[in-house]
């Protein structure tokens, strides 16, 4: 439960309580503007009744032909608004857009293969891994080595590829150089 | 040629200006008329900081009347470092008009205009634009550059509406309807609203394709959903969203609060509703709430919103007088309680719903209270976690005594180190379940400091939340309430340790810097060399100038993407930060402590002189996050922000003004550039004034203080003040008559200008050597010498009465107070510097005969050195005495309400050591600046 609507550029002065979160990065104002002049209606926010931001979502949509895709590149929800069922509504936002007005064939996201909530969480909506990329994040300093910089490429096909041929079983085998995704 | 040339456009991107210069002046001498490489070593120059060199480039090639692509590029970014945006509009224009079937040329002409906001003319290149080219967007560029000019304040409101009708005349003259394109179909939708024509923004969107678009556009939607409801189609809206909810499964809250206004639609539309109106809305509330409570069942805890409607269905229904059971309300914040409890957003939902009165409020209290609080699993803690807030929030002020607000710190503390159990084998980089507990025991102890003036409550504060950074290193609120806890107990070193771990970036600086830069030159050991400060505030500084450059980029690609629901956005967005309150703030706060860093000079007071009179015409906006300080103090009392205030006020506009009043009399005394000079020197435009038009001259718009001025400033900021404005009364005739006249300074300015490029300053005439008593820059008036006054009472007993003042708050528990008259005594003799520079010139004063003036300087200044040296000597030795292993003792020992609860008492000697030195830092570092600052002044 939440007001969703579009996210503008004055909510950069109310974010706070999403962005000083560790894992949320702050970008310069240009990152936010960029999106929000090319795919408005990829970003959007949630927040509380009270006005208070509860999270956010910002994508695009990228691609030539058969890859013409929507990409989900922010998703975050601040700390105590979390296990609420939010970032799956922004994503099923994205999704629709995605489907309806740019007519992509898949969405598409990376993420760290070791946030194993996240994975969990993507895969629960339709999301699989269609291939790893090396080295696609700074290390964290943890433990899990290579598994904390390489990012997962999750996938997620829209209506317009019927056949499913954005998606693959054995993705999680499919190493790639960050050099070669965009 | 291209060959030669791509090395500067090397040199340009990677910064190697230096380079690029060479290289130009290499291939100037070969082709000494090539415009690109003339325009290109302006750029490099400008990028330089050789601003007066590229000017005489830059104005060269603009000259010639260029059209060539590379070479305007070029310009244009040479001119917009060098601010003249307006220069810009007329290098396009002028280039459009030699190529007007150049379409790229349009574009940027029609740019150039947004940049500095001139829709109308904007609009009239867009007209030209969509006849020449015939692009159906051009219309909606000239759409909406009518709506913008129309939204501007300065448009009177009957042109505003003749705007709105050409934007809408320009719409339907659009051979392809708007709904091809949902950001047209958005645009036209804001016409149609604003003028009211409800009819055909119905057609609109009942149409298949509006319905779609509103299905995926969430902003078109937000207009459609406004439109309704300005038409009184309430009870419509109501039955759509209900449709929303039940049929597509939508929880968007905004659904819910239309059903909700569709229920009381019957008792809002009439001011006076009778008793018809009052029983059809008692059916619509029976059976809203039917309907709510089955979407409740159904959802159960997956989503809240049933459960919640109901509580705002019911609140609604009391206000309204109709409602028929007097338990339902707390019965339904019971049930919320018991239902979405364990999730940590339960208490900022029921907020709205806990002013409550008499018996319910007994009711719900008891509830509450009779909760047993379990530990068994992070869902039980925050089920307890939820009941103090909620308990907290509804305390009344008689609640509030020291004895039971100390059983409650106890009691928080005790049930936050028995819940930390519940998270010992999180990551490091999660946050504790118990996190909220140690938060509450903070709020607790600063209202226990609060009530009791004792500041044994913020160690307490201290310690205790610096435990639980340990123990949850990525807790911002422990940390933004430690940096407010510093701050109070005089230990800026340590406030700024947990600000910096914050890594504040970008547009952050506008709405966080606040908590360590408020009032920052009380703490700056700038004068003693430690320019920790005045970094901090030069790098909050930068976003300002990145918005400025790059704001207006993003405007011209929402243009050319056509998504014109975001120019607006973008524009109040690049406004809200030019004029942002908390830059100027700081930018006061960084002039006070540069004054007592660097020497002050002519320089120093011209520069800062026009900075200000540019911030003096901005209608400020108040971008600054006080909300992110986690609140959970009772309603009943002040909030933690207000607690926690160093001073206990807040700098608001009232606070700018009253300090830029005092600043810019000082400086515009001091200095030689009037009105005349400033318009002649002055490079780049001049910022948009955003103040309302005054009917006060300038010069009386300075000397004008309001209530909201004085009433933000401390009771010695105030003395600060009168002191000041004092001072410049008294001084102001004299400076007037012994400023040199504009054409001298002038004449300087070019001598020095000519010296530095070899050219001559544009616009400048230098008059003629007359002999007219020339010496040493000091020029003779005809007019008399003002009869000279004797110093104000004000400005003679100044330093006498602060060092009084000084005496009764030198040994104040916390520095801070002590500091902040410190720092002002230093201010006010830094300011009298100011004033008097002018009068060190011994010709200045003997070609104007004002000796008698210059002598009654002195017993000031000695007794104002004489006051600060004794201050000075005051803060070493107390520094001394702040960081001793009794001071230590003093902090553990008062403490103990915590380290009895087990909290380790090496540790709490540690935060011990680190507030001490903090402060010992602090009082050392200020007091020893003053007396640098008394030998160089001296």
């Amino acid at each position: 439960m939440s007001v969703l609507r579009p996210f503008t550029a004055s909510d950069l002065f109310r974010f706070n309580n999403v962005n000083l979160d560790l894992f949320t990065q702050t970008y310069a104002n240009g990152f936010y503007l960029n999106y929000l002049s090319r795919w408005p209606d990829l970003c959007c926010a949630q927040t509380a009744p009270s006005g208070r931001m509860m999270g956010y979502i910002l994508g695009k949509a990228e691609g030539n032909q058969q890859d013409w895709h929507g990409h989900i590149t922010v998703l975050t929800v601040a700390p105590e608004y979390r296990r609420l069922g939010l970032a799956s509504k922004l994503i099923a936002l994205l999704e629709r857009v995605s489907d309806e007005t740019y007519r992509g064939f898949f969405v598409d996201l990376y993420v760290r293969c070791t946030n194993d909530v996240a994975i969990a969480m993507y895969e629960e909506l339709g999301y699989s891994v269609y291939r790893r990329v090396r080295e696609y994040y700074d290390s964290l300093g943890g433990t899990r080595g290579r598994d904390e910089e390489d990012a997962f490429d999750m996938r997620k096909p829209l209506s317009r590829d019927a056949g499913r041929r954005s998606v693959r079983a054995n993705g999680r085998e499919m190493l790639v150089s960050r050099f070669e995704v965009s | 040629m291209e060959r030669q040339i791509k090395p500067i456009y090397e040199a340009l991107d990677t910064g190697s200006n230096k380079a690029a210069i060479v290289a130009c002046n290499k291939l100037l001498k070969k082709h000494p008329k090539n415009e690109l490489i003339k325009a290109l070593k302006a750029l490099a120059l400008v990028r330089s900081q050789k601003v007066e060199e590229s000017l005489v480039l830059c104005d060269e090639v603009l000259a010639a009347k260029p059209t060539d692509d590379g070479v305007l590029t070029a310009l244009m970014h040479v001119l917009r470092g060098l601010g003249r945006y307006k220069d810009m509009v007329t290098m396009f224009e002028e280039a459009y008009k030699q190529q007007p079937t150049n379409e790229e040329l349009a574009a940027q002409t029609f740019f150039a205009n947004a940049r500095i906001l001139n829709w109308k003319a904007a609009q009239q290149v867009a007209t030209r634009m969509h006849k020449q080219f015939q692009e159906d967007r051009y219309i909606y560029w000239g759409v909406i550059s009518a709506i913008l000019q129309a939204n501007d304040s300065m448009t009177a409101p009957n042109m505003r509406t003749l705007l709105y009708k050409l934007a809408h005349r320009l719409v339907t003259s659009s051979p392809t309807p708007s709904y091809v394109h949902a950001d047209r179909f958005h645009l036209h939708l804001t016409i149609l609203r604003e003028l009211e024509l409800f009819d055909e923004a119905r057609t609109l969107l009942e149409s298949d394709v509006g319905k779609n678009i509103c299905s995926s556009s969430l902003a078109c939607n937000e207009l459609r959903r406004d439109i309704w409801r300005r038409q009184g189609l309430l009870k419509d809206e109501g039955a759509q969203a209900e449709v929303r909810i039940t049929e597509q499964n939508d929880r968007n809250w905004l659904e819910f609060l239309s059903v909700l206004d569709a229920t009381f639609s019957s008792l809002v539309s009439s001011a006076e509703p009778d008793e018809a109106a009052k029983t059809e809305c008692t059916l619509q509330v029976a059976k809203t709430q039917e309907l709510l409570a089955k979407l409740a069942e159904q959802d159960g805890p997956r989503d809240r919103s049933g459960l919640l409607a109901l509580l705002e269905l019911e609140k609604r229904a009391r206000f309204h007088g109709i409602s028929n059971d007097t338990d339902r309300l707390v019965d339904l914040m019971k049930r919320y309680f018991q239902e979405i409890g364990d999730k940590a957003c339960c208490y900022e939902d029921l907020k709205p719903y806990l002013a409550l009165e008499g018996e319910d409020a007994t009711k719900w209290m008891s509830y509450l209270q009779s909760l047993t609080p379990s530990f068994t699993s992070t869902n039980d803690l925050r089920r307890l976690i939820n009941s103090h807030k909620l308990l907290r929030q509804s305390l009344s002020a008689d609640d509030l005594t020291l004895s039971a607000e100390s059983d409650r710190a106890a009691l928080y503390t005790q049930q936050y180190l028995e819940g930390l159990k519940l998270g010992a084998s999180l990551a490091p980089t999660e946050l504790q379940p118990a996190d909220d507990l140690a938060i509450l025991a903070g709020n607790v102890f600063v209202s226990l400091w609060k009530i009791s003036s004792d500041e044994k409550y913020l160690y307490n504060a201290a310690a205790l939340l610096e435990f639980a950074l340990t123990k949850s290193k990525q807790s911002f609120q422990t940390r933004l309430m430690l940096i407010r806890i510093y701050r109070l107990l005089g230990a800026p070193a340590a406030a700024l340790e947990h600000y910096r771990f914050l890594q504040i970036k970008q547009v952050e600086h506008d709405t966080l810097s606040h908590s360590v830069l408020s009032r920052a030159s009380t703490f700056s050991l700038a004068a003693s060399g430690d320019l920790t400060f005045i970094t901090e505030c030069l790098e909050a500084s930068h976003i300002y100038i990145s918005n400025m450059q790059e704001t207006g980029e993003y405007i011209a690609r929402a243009f050319n993407g056509e998504k014109y629901s975001q120019i607006p956005e973008f524009i109040i967005f690049e406004d809200r930060l030019e004029n942002s309150l908390q830059r100027d703030l700081v930018k006061i706060e960084h002039l006070r402590m540069r004054l007592t860093h660097e020497a002050i000079s002519s320089d120093i007071i011209d520069m800062e002189l026009i900075e200000l009179k540019f911030v003096f015409e901005r209608l400020h906006r108040d971008n600054r996050d006080f909300e992110i300080l986690p609140d959970y103090q009772p309603r009943s009392s002040q909030k933690f922000n207000e607690q926690t205030l160093l001073f206990g006020k807040s700098e608001g506009s009232g606070w700018l003004r009253a300090y830029l009043k005092v600043y810019i009399r000082a400086l515009q005394q001091g200095s030689d550039l009037d009105d005349i000079v400033e318009e002649k020197l002055l490079i780049g435009d001049r910022p948009k004034q955003t103040t309302p038009e005054s009917k006060l001259t300038f010069k009386n718009r300075l000397r004008e203080r309001t209530a909201e001025e004085s009433n933000e400033l401390t009771s010695d900021e105030l003395a600060f003040v009168d002191y000041a404005t004092a001072l410049a009364n008294w001084l102001e005739p004299y400076h007037d008559h012994a400023r040199p006249p504009p054409s001298v300074v002038l004449a300087e300015a070019a001598k020095q200008t000519e010296l530095k490029t070899g050219h001559p300053l544009k616009g400048v005439e230098i008059p003629p050597k007359n002999g007219n008593g020339s010496t040493n820059g000091s020029v003779k008036k005809d007019e008399e010498t003002p009869p000279i006054t004797d110093a104000p009472e004000l400005v003679l007993r100044h330093f006498d009465d602060m060092k009084t003042r000084f005496e009764a708050v030198k040994d104040s528990a916390s520095p801070s107070l002590t500091l902040h008259v410190a720092t002002l005594i230093q201010e006010a003799f830094l300011l009298f510097v100011v004033e008097t520079l002018r009068f060190k010139t011994p010709s200045v004063v003997k070609v104007h005969k004002l000796g008698a003036l210059v002598q009654q300087f002195k017993p000031i200044r000695t007794n104002a050195l004489a006051v600060l040296r004794e201050v000075s000597s005051t803060l070493v030795k107390r520094s001394e005495r702040d960081a001793t292993a009794e001071q230590r003792k003093l902090f553990v020992d008062a403490c103990s309400p915590i380290t009895a609860l087990n909290i380790d008492h090496d540790f709490v000697l540690g935060v011990a050591k680190k507030m001490t030195d903090a402060r010992k830092k602090v009082t050392e570092g200020v007091g020893k600046g003053i007396t640098r600052l008394c030998t160089s002044y001296h």
